[in-house]
């Protein structure tokens, strides 16, 4: 669950990212963050990961209270939280698999644990066969499934999606949302920022618009596929 | 932290010398050079010490006393230099048992010489060992001022000459070290900011999935202590041999420089464990400190 009370960022440039932000998602809920850009997307997702402090009001996340939360309480914060990002940020050096592993050795995951889980989470992005390939061998889109599978392994509460199709094919795209609506079906809470309209009004859903630090809009609109 | 997690960041921390193999190769380099000058210079500063020690032991000073001084003012002369704090191993060498000596060490056509002397020319004499040579001077001075003192004698020029050398080496010797340990740190942890640099993308994925500061700074750690232990091993087995040399020339080949005690310097054996075990101490050390320099500035999650 990610909760917003009053919150303000203003950065010490004397920007103000965002003003007086009031938003509760709940545990299990798929959201849309669209703007455009410099709207205050970015400061929201560095509010939720405790990248940066709100200058005022509380930002609650997962059951933490980020206002509260010591600095050596962040990693605690942060396994409850996958991010795929817009450029994937895959380590180059290692293959499919370890860079799945790798997320697991991080918060001192037991060896039995990561040799079953790995291939299970890879198999769910369905590349069982490029588990052995770099990530220089595959293509976008499956280097995005490679990003979201890392953000899966973990099992996290929360996972936060920073434009994902932004680097891929439209035709892509759409297979991405589709796999994070299926890990959001499993009951993980998903929080996609994006630029691509028409990828909202696909699939529709809650949609959250910002707009100069403030939320301009936040309702459910239903999604053309159901048609 | 579990084993498995354990290896694997020792295996990040080697993988981690390798992949920045001439930045290692400079903090190994700048290390191994330090590491032996600082090693030499304290090994000089312990050695000098003991041939000062050996002075020390040997410096005798030697109080003649007034002719005709009464039985009464010898005692009390005695007991005056006895309550001096930095005298030790006082006695007494009197005029007739120095006359005495003498006469054992002449040939007989020398005692002969000597047959027809009304009075023994020699005086009493008292002689001491000073417990601290640097004090030496203020000692003398001090008996010279005695009642019933005729003269002192002491090897001050020679230890006056050692102490200032050895104030001087032990100046020039700290200098060294702070300067070496210092271009050391700076050059461990700029070595360590390029492979924190080279792995930016690693360390920043790792923040985001809740990597500990520990866990992220760990590999580093043991890249830098293990940079450090093999230039302390190198410098270990330069050290051992250049200073065998030395001890060689000095011991065996060059017996003249007996005169000035440094014979009697320490070898290489009899200080190999504490040498040794200081070697891989600092080594380890200046590496790991190096390395948690520029990680602690790096590496905020």
């Amino acid at each position: 669950m990610v909760e917003f009370k009053d919150v303000s960022v203003t950065y010490s440039s004397g920007v103000d990212a965002l003003n007086k932000v009031n938003l509760k998602i709940n545990d299990g809920d798929f959201a849309f963050v669209v703007g455009p850009s410099g709207a205050g997307k970015s400061t929201l997702i560095k509010l939720i990961l405790k990248e940066i402090d709100a200058t005022t009001g509380t930002v609650l996340v997962n059951g933490f209270n980020l206002r509260k939360l010591k600095r050596k309480k962040v990693p605690a914060l942060r396994r409850t939280i996958g991010v795929v990002f817009q450029d994937f940020r895959l380590i180059p050096t290692m293959t499919v698999y370890e860079n799945i592993a790798f997320v697991l050795r991080v918060i001192d995951a037991p060896a039995k644990y990561i040799r079953s889980r790995v291939p299970y989470v890879i198999s769910l992005v369905g590349l069982s066969k490029k588990a052995k390939s770099y990530p220089t061998e595959l293509s976008g889109g499956e280097q995005q499934r490679v990003a979201l599978a890392r953000a899966l392994v973990n099992d996290p509460q929360l996972i936060i999606a920073d434009e994902p199709t932004g680097n891929i094919d439209p035709e892509l795209s759409y297979e991405i949302v589709e796999l994070l609506k299926g890990i959001n079906e499993c009951g993980t809470t998903i929080l996609m920022v994006t630029h691509e309209h028409d990828l909202v009004r696909y699939f529709g859903g809650r949609i959250i618009n910002i707009n100069k630090g403030n939320i301009q809009f936040d309702e459910f609109i239903g999604g053309s596929n159901e048609n | 932290m579990k084993i498995s997690s354990f290896n694997y960041l020792i295996r990040q921390g080697f993988k981690g010398i390798w992949r920045n193999k001439m930045m290692t190769f400079a903090s190994f380099c700048i290390l191994l050079v330090s590491l032996i000058m600082v090693g030499f210079a304290i090994l000089v500063s312990i050695n000098l010490d003991k041939v000062i020690g050996n002075i020390e032991e040997k410096s005798e000073v030697v109080v003649v006393v007034k002719d005709k001084v009464s039985k009464q003012s010898m005692t009390d002369l005695q007991l005056k230099i006895e309550d001096i704090p930095n005298v030790s191993e006082l006695r007494l060498y009197s005029r007739e048992q120095a006359w005495k000596d003498m006469m054992e060490k002449m040939t007989e056509a020398q005692r002969d010489y000597f047959k027809y002397a009304d009075d023994n020319p020699l005086p009493d004499v008292f002689r001491l060992k000073v417990k601290d040579i640097q004090k030496m001077n203020d000692t003398t001075a001090q008996i010279e001022t005695f009642e019933g003192v005729e003269s002192v004698q002491s090897p001050t020029e020679f230890a006056d000459i050692l102490i200032s050398f050895r104030r001087i080496f032990v100046i020039v010797a700290i200098a060294i070290v702070i300067a070496l340990v210092l271009v050391s740190l700076i050059i461990i942890s700029n070595t360590t900011r390029a492979s924190v640099f080279a792995r930016r993308k690693e360390i920043n994925i790792m923040k985001y999935v809740g990597a500990t500061n520990s866990f992220i700074r760990i590999p580093f750690f043991i890249e830098g202590m293990v940079v450090g232990l093999l230039a302390s091993c190198c410098a270990l087995f330069i050290t051992k041999f250049a200073y065998e040399g030395v001890y060689n020339i000095l011991t065996n080949d060059y017996k003249l420089f007996g005169v000035f005690g440094l014979n009697n310097i320490y070898s290489f054996d009899s200080m190999l464990l504490p040498v040794t075990v200081s070697y891989l101490v600092a080594g380890a050390f200046i590496g790991a400190i190096g390395t948690s320099i520029s990680t602690g500035k790096h590496l905020k999650v």
